[in-house]
């Protein structure tokens, strides 16, 4: 790679945030090997930096490269990056109910590259928590997870990379910041671009760059004996970060049984409870709605894990990647399978299988319909105050025209 | 423009809205008793179709608001947005009340979830509720008007659904009374005294989105004069 082309690129930068302007014609170009530390005083807009330079900040004028590559613009163009970057934000980003070794894997798998974490989890004493779940962790040590998830896809694969750090070392004791700054000088000499947000004066030895009143001020990096501590060789094959992780936190936490099912299975009792399972004709249009009612309210319950992602603040960290953000699709669909079956044999009919497979597809596509509404005001400074769930009935009329449409094709 | 425009706008759609009801009961010609199940019910068409298009109105400056907010950045666009959805909310909420009051009497039902135009208008109005209570529980600034611009935007495609449901699926509602192709079947009285239920209507819409604007930008206003102090 030509050392002098810039991985990353903040062209003419104007990013709003609530009624005021937080950054305004901002430039920076920052290339291999250069480390940039963001050390100005609070409200400057150092976590508006690392935030517009992972692209997820709406731009009112200019764009955001990597790599030389378009990836957010002010029209509101916006393509995934060819090159995964590492990402520490100022929340986290990480779920309570996922393990220690499963987030920074999902740092690592997105750059579809493993290495082996257990002598990093050792230099920062995690080890011992390798398994453990993050919400049993200090606040330390989750920053820990978050520091590493943003830091290791610098030591995958043998292109440079571009690292964003936001305050990587908050609630770190000083040893740990000092094996931090070790580390940052290993990965500046391998070529990555660290841009750094931090109030640790430590954080200065390792940086090239020091950003004040937006003017970048070059600086020699102090002295140190690079200490080659650890071997990086790939490990075992990288898998799907969405997917795994969806997987992983419905099964644990069984979030979509205990939130979209209860409210099919209260559907379902209450239509027991109410209407009389002979008076029940499965020729009527009646019937097929009756049948797919609980399979339907399941849905309206929208998608568990990002209620489960806003909780945690982690939705922006999976946005950021741009490779998809977890889901609860094929939980949805099983269980609106299921509440179908049930809700059939409950009015004494003969399970259709075909009912049952248009109500795992009816829960299925109302819960992402409802996802949507959700994730479209994810952006609001009080995501859960906002009322999307009025905008529900929209589906109503979908339903009754499918209700419809079953009666018509004699399906049942 | 005065200070007291909008109130006295909105005072004569007042005013106007009351005489259409007067007009409604006792000056518009009784319907045949063949053509509609509950015959008197009728005159709540006086009040529910110009209420309608006042609604549709108000949701036209929802929309272009909520593009020039979007496209343009502009503050008089957000105004013109928030006004949208105030206005909207009205006027839908009285068409929805009226027609719910008429279906009752004429088709049995105040609600049919399988009408197209009687759910997408609905949805419409659900959208101005959601606009409006969504508004007031945020602090004003760029990603709540993106937020609820995108919104605005995305809704106004319910509009013209709404305007052509009756003529791609007539199930409960019946056709369009003006502009059907057909000399649409009202008489000239009828015609006359929903004409001046339009204006009337229009005419308290108009008044209400006034205010409101004037409204959000006292606002806007009182919320740069904190921000200032908040520096001092």
């Amino acid at each position: 790679m030509d050392m002098s082309e810039a991985l990353l690129t903040l062209s003419n930068v104007t990013v709003r945030r609530g009624s005021s302007d937080v950054l305004k014609n901002f430039n920076l170009s920052l290339k291999s090997g250069q480390s940039v530390l963001l050390n100005e005083k609070n409200g400057a807009g150092k976590s508006t930096i690392i935030e517009a330079s992972a692209g997820l900040l709406p731009l009112e004028t200019g764009e955001v490269r990597h790599h030389g590559a378009l990836v957010l613009d002010s029209s509101g163009r916006s393509k995934r990056p060819e090159m995964a970057f590492g990402l520490t934000l100022q929340s986290d980003g990480c779920i309570g109910s996922q393990r220690v070794e499963e987030h920074i894997f999902n740092a690592l798998d997105l750059t579809s590259n493993r290495i082996d974490i257990e002598p990093w989890l050792k230099r920062y004493n995690l080890a011992h928590r390798k398994h453990d779940l993050i919400a049993h962790l200090s606040g330390g040590q989750r920053r820990k997870v978050a520091m590493l998830a943003g830091m290791l896809p610098g030591f995958v694969g043998d292109k440079p990379r571009i690292l964003l750090l936001d305050e990587p070392a908050s609630g770190l004791d000083q040893p740990s910041r000092e094996r931090l700054v070790e580390d940052l000088h290993a990965l500046r000499e391998r070529g990555n671009t660290i841009l750094l947000a931090s109030h640790h004066s430590d954080f200065a030895a390792c940086a090239t760059h020091i950003l004040e009143d937006n003017e970048l001020i070059a600086k020699n990096p102090d002295e140190h004996t690079s200490k080659k501590w650890v071997d990086v060789k790939p490990t075992a094959k990288p898998r799907n970060a969405v997917f795994r992780t969806s997987m992983t936190l419905n099964r644990r936490t069984l979030a979509t049984l205990a939130n979209n099912g209860i409210a099919g299975f209260l559907t379902l009792g209450i239509l027991l409870a109410l209407v009389d399972p002979k008076a029940v004709d499965s020729t009527l249009v009646q019937a097929s709605g009756l049948y797919l009612s609980s399979a339907f309210a399941a849905g309206l319950v929208g998608d568990s894990i990002i209620a489960m992602l806003h909780e945690h603040r982690a939705l922006d960290w999976w946005k950021a990647h741009r490779k998809g953000i977890p889901y609860s699709y094929l939980h949805g669909f099983v269980l609106g399978m299921g509440l179908t079956m049930l809700t059939q044999l409950g009015f004494d009919e003969s399970v259709s299988w075909l009912l049952a497979l248009i109500g795992g597809l009816l829960t299925a596509s109302t819960m992402a319909i409802v996802r949507w509404f959700d994730l479209a005001t994810s952006r609001l400074a009080r995501p859960k105050a906002v009322y999307t769930r009025i905008l529900t009935p929209i589906l109503v009329l979908p339903f009754a025209l499918l209700v419809q449409w079953i009666t018509d094709s004699n399906l049942l | 423009m005065s200070k007291r425009a909008a109130e006295l706008v909105l005072l004569v759609g007042f005013i106007g809205i009351g005489i259409t009801l007067v007009l409604a009961f006792l000056k518009a010609p009784s319907v045949s008793i063949n053509a509609f199940e509950s015959p008197d019910a009728q005159r709540i068409f006086y009040w529910h179709v110009p209420a309608a298009w006042a609604a549709f109105i108000a949701f036209g400056f929802l929309f272009v608001g909520s593009a020039l907010w979007f496209f343009k950045r502009s503050d008089f666009g957000w105004r013109m947005h928030v006004a949208g959805a105030e206005a909207g909310l009205a006027t839908g909420l009285m068409t929805v009340w009226s027609g719910m009051v008429w279906g009752s009497a004429e088709w049995g039902v105040a609600w049919d979830w399988s009408d197209v135009r009687l759910n997408t208008f609905g949805l419409l109005t659900f959208l101005a509720l959601f606009l409006v209570l969504g508004r007031q529980a945020q602090p004003d600034g760029v990603e709540t008007r993106d937020t609820f611009s995108t919104f605005g935007l995305f809704g106004f495609v319910l509009v013209p659904v709404t305007y052509v449901a009756t003529r791609l699926w007539q199930i409960r509602h019946p056709g369009p009374v003006l502009g059907g192709g057909d000399g649409g079947s009202l008489n000239n009285e009828m015609a006359a005294v929903l004409f001046f239920g339009a204006i009337s209507f229009t005419t308290f819409m108009i008044g209400h989105v006034l205010m409101s604007m004037r409204i959000t930008l006292l606002e806007q206003r009182l919320e740069s004069i904190q921000e200032a102090m908040d520096k001092v």
